[in-house]
């Protein structure tokens, strides 16, 4: 089944082109990495998904559902099921770890004790069950990201948006998050749209690799085939 | 030795701060404690003796109260629908609430009274007994706090605005992918910006309980009016200090607890790679409605007080009488407000680089003082000024009209300061550190670096300066030697026995030289900034 379905879509802020004509489909359980140098359109693909803005033209579809279409949201950010993991990761810095990942639950009038369920099990999911009652800024890049995905994960999305998430950790740091994230994917079975710059972050996370240049697709394939074409380039 | 040239130069702005708005409280606190040569507290036990005290404690604590949760609860939604929304026009519905600010108070009190007083105009539109109930109305506790709500209304709506802009964009995203803008405002924009809001309620509330001339107007025994009439009327200089030494003591519980939970609260400021980005609520279907709602509420508590002023003025006569009468006061207002407004931007820059760069050891001190002399009645700056500046070797300062424009330099420094140091963040301290580099001294980098980059703030400086001088009446009124009086004194002492149409005109060309100017400067700044953006 396809969860994301991008039909010719253009974006272009004032005189600039960012999207040109890009089509793009998303299966259900992939783990596709858009892969592109920084002004490429990456970050625009991903807040056209989320709903943060519209097309100039053509369609975005979420699980066969129109979400916009020709300058028009037709469905808002929260109702369309999907989770985002920012490049800063976003955290809301006067709520501390627990209310970060429960404030989702809270808007979509869940019971309290269903709420503390999931918020726990989401802890434990990201291994961050000691860390409940910290604040943002009591905690290391590491923990940081993994609050931001348990908080993007809590809602259980049929989509999971990462916008350079590991863009800001150190290179140690950065290698061992890759893993987890695969693993947490395994585990827990989301569609995933991660977007970086990286290569060797691109190969270690994608199950297929989309590559763009000036706001069109220039490569879709599995990621031996990217390698290839990579290594030819 | 450049180190020591500028920490002379900055020394000596601190001791000049110091002189003009710290000297005059302790030699007014001094004077209190002397009685016929002898220390005595005699005037504070009978502070605290007096029944009349303890009402008026409560009258101002109420008042303040009143006008700081009203102005809370609408000016902070209009602040993020004028900040945060897709409604149409929201830069002129901003400048137009934030006018009655701009004037003296007591003209936005004269207009409601022109309006619903018992010979206004509602009077002759629905007869003597509606007059009467609404004359009633204004003239107690619920009249005052509606006066002083239109007036400080903006305070909350700007700050609002301001920090809403400082929330890193990607936050509310966060929230938008799993809530509507009422819970992402509810849950994440608001709560961060609380440090503002409450920062405005404590603004708003110091405003309030140190307000004379709206109480004074509409006859609701205050501190302010009850230090001012000990003071004019009996000259009675112990009783109004120690009536004063309620709103310094008021003022400064205030600053420590916003020093004490506030100053630590503020979270970081939105990263410059999101400049640019902000998220808008689009009001959808809401939009006519709110955008009706909105001009509503900019008629009723600005534009319909002004066309009343112009209806009771109506006829050139007025005019003509009012510049006969006042034509003098007028440009005593221009002439003072901008000297004021010059010394405000030089002092101010200063005293902002200071703070700025942290170049003196007591630079928190030296801001805490500035905002405290802000925050203090200008009725207690002015009796200050008296105290210290009335003896017959510094008649030189206390006749002239010096004696005006220290005390705008003594109340109105924290706000060309904090502009300063405001803009001063913006610039990267590279290029100082680059001009030291290649050799210039601290005034040559001031000189050709530092001041040609600050020229926003020091435009936009002026620009507050030059307004706030010129609304003055609290300091003006008790400290204006004679003949030198400003025009919104001049409009108050006539008060007493002007026609009612000179009055309105008065208040009139009052605004208009306000208004005027200041859309003329803020033009001219807009022009610069668009200019240097291209």
């Amino acid at each position: 089944m396809m969860i994301v379905t991008m039909d010719d879509v253009s974006k272009a802020y004032k005189t600039t082109t960012i999207l040109d004509k890009l089509s793009l489909g998303i299966k259900e359980g992939e783990r596709v990495v858009l892969l592109g140098p920084s002004g490429c359109g990456k970050t625009t693909t991903l807040r056209l998904i989320a709903g943060f803005v519209a097309p100039d033209s053509g369609t975005v579809s979420i699980a066969g559902e129109s979400v916009s279409r020709d300058g028009q949201i037709i469905k808002p950010p929260e109702e369309r099921k999907v989770g985002m993991v920012f490049q800063d990761f976003a955290l809301w810095p006067h709520l501390s770890v627990k209310e970060n990942i429960e404030f989702g639950l809270k808007a979509k009038g869940i019971a309290k004790a269903k709420r503390e369920e999931q918020v726990r099990k989401m802890l434990v999911v990201v291994d961050m069950d000691g860390y409940a009652d910290r604040k943002p800024a009591e905690l290391s890049g590491g923990q940081q990201q993994r609050t931001a995905l348990a908080r993007a994960l809590a809602l259980q999305p049929k989509l999971l948006l990462m916008d350079e998430p590991l863009f800001s950790l150190d290179q140690e740091l950065n290698s061992r998050l890759r893993r987890e994230i695969v693993l947490l994917q395994e585990k827990l079975g989301f569609t995933m749209l991660y977007v970086t710059h990286n290569r060797d972050e691109a190969f270690a996370i994608a199950t297929r690799i989309v590559m763009m240049q000036k706001g069109r697709l220039e490569f879709d394939g599995s990621v031996a085939e990217a390698e290839y074409r990579l290594r030819q380039v | 030795m450049p180190q020591l040239q500028r920490q002379v130069f900055l020394g000596s702005i601190v001791v000049l701060l110091l002189i003009v708005g710290l000297l005059p409280l302790l030699s007014m606190l001094f004077k209190s404690m002397i009685i016929d040569g002898h220390f005595s507290l005699e005037a504070y036990r009978g502070l605290l003796a007096s029944r009349h005290q303890w009402v008026l404690m409560r009258h101002s604590l109420a008042l303040s109260s009143w006008v700081t949760l009203l102005t809370l609860l609408v000016g902070v939604p209009l602040g993020v629908i004028l900040g945060k929304t897709d409604l149409p026009l929201r830069r002129t519905f901003a400048v137009l609430f934030v006018t009655p600010l701009l004037i003296p108070s007591y003209i936005v009190a004269v207009s409601w009274f022109d309006l619903l007083g018992s010979e206004g105009l509602l009077a002759d539109l629905l007869g003597n007994p509606v007059a009467q109930m609404t004359n009633s109305f204004l003239f107690s506790l619920s009249g005052c706090v509606a006066v002083l709500f239109t007036i400080f209304l903006p305070i909350p709506m700007l700050l609002t605005m301001i920090f809403l802009r400082t929330i890193d964009p990607s936050l509310e995203e966060a929230g938008r992918l799993v809530s509507g803008w009422f819970g992402v405002l509810k849950g994440i924009s608001i709560p961060l910006i609380l440090p503002a809001v409450l920062l405005a309620a404590m603004l708003v509330f110091l405003l309030s309980f140190g307000e004379f001339s709206v109480p004074a107007y509409l006859r609701y025994d205050v501190f302010p009016v009850e230090s001012f009439t000990q003071f004019s009327a009996f000259y009675h200089f112990q009783a109004a200090t120690a009536a004063a030494v309620p709103l310094v003591a008021v003022t400064l519980l205030l600053l420590l607890a916003e020093a004490l939970f506030l100053q630590e609260k503020t979270y970081p400021l939105r990263p410059s790679a999101t400049i640019g980005r902000s998220m808008t609520i689009a009001l959808g279907p809401y939009r006519k409605g709110v955008f009706v709602l909105i001009t509503l509420l900019g008629f009723v508590i600005v534009i319909l007080p002004i066309v009343v002023l112009l209806i009771e003025s109506a006829g050139m006569d007025a005019y003509r009488e009012a510049l006969d009468r006042a034509g003098g006061s007028l440009l005593h207002s221009l002439y003072y407000a901008a000297l004021g407004a010059t010394l405000l931007t030089f002092v101010g820059f200063f005293v902002g680089y200071l703070i700025h760069h942290r170049t003196v050891r007591y630079w928190r001190m030296i801001d805490s003082v500035t905002i405290f002399l802000f925050a203090l009645p200008g009725t207690v700056i002015g009796i200050g000024l008296i105290s210290l500046w009335n003896t017959p070797w510094t008649n030189f300062v206390y006749a002239t009209p010096m004696i005006i424009i220290l005390g705008y330099l003594a109340k109105y420094t924290a706000l060309t300061s904090r502009i300063t140091a405001a803009q001063l963040a913006q610039i990267s301290p590279s290029m100082e550190e680059a001009a030291q580099v290649a050799g210039a001294g601290w005034f040559r980098r001031m000189v050709l670096i530092v001041i040609p980059l600050s020229w926003r703030a020091l435009l936009a400086g002026w620009i507050v300066g030059y307004l706030f001088s010129l609304r003055d009446t609290e300091i003006t009124m008790l400290v204006y030697p004679p003949g030198y009086e400003t025009l919104p004194v001049r409009i108050y002492t006539l008060m007493a026995n002007g026609s009612p149409q000179l009055i309105a005109a008065l208040c009139i060309i009052m605004i208009s030289a306000t208004l005027l100017p200041a859309a003329l400067l803020w033009m001219l700044y807009h022009t610069m900034t668009t200019k240097e953006i291209k």
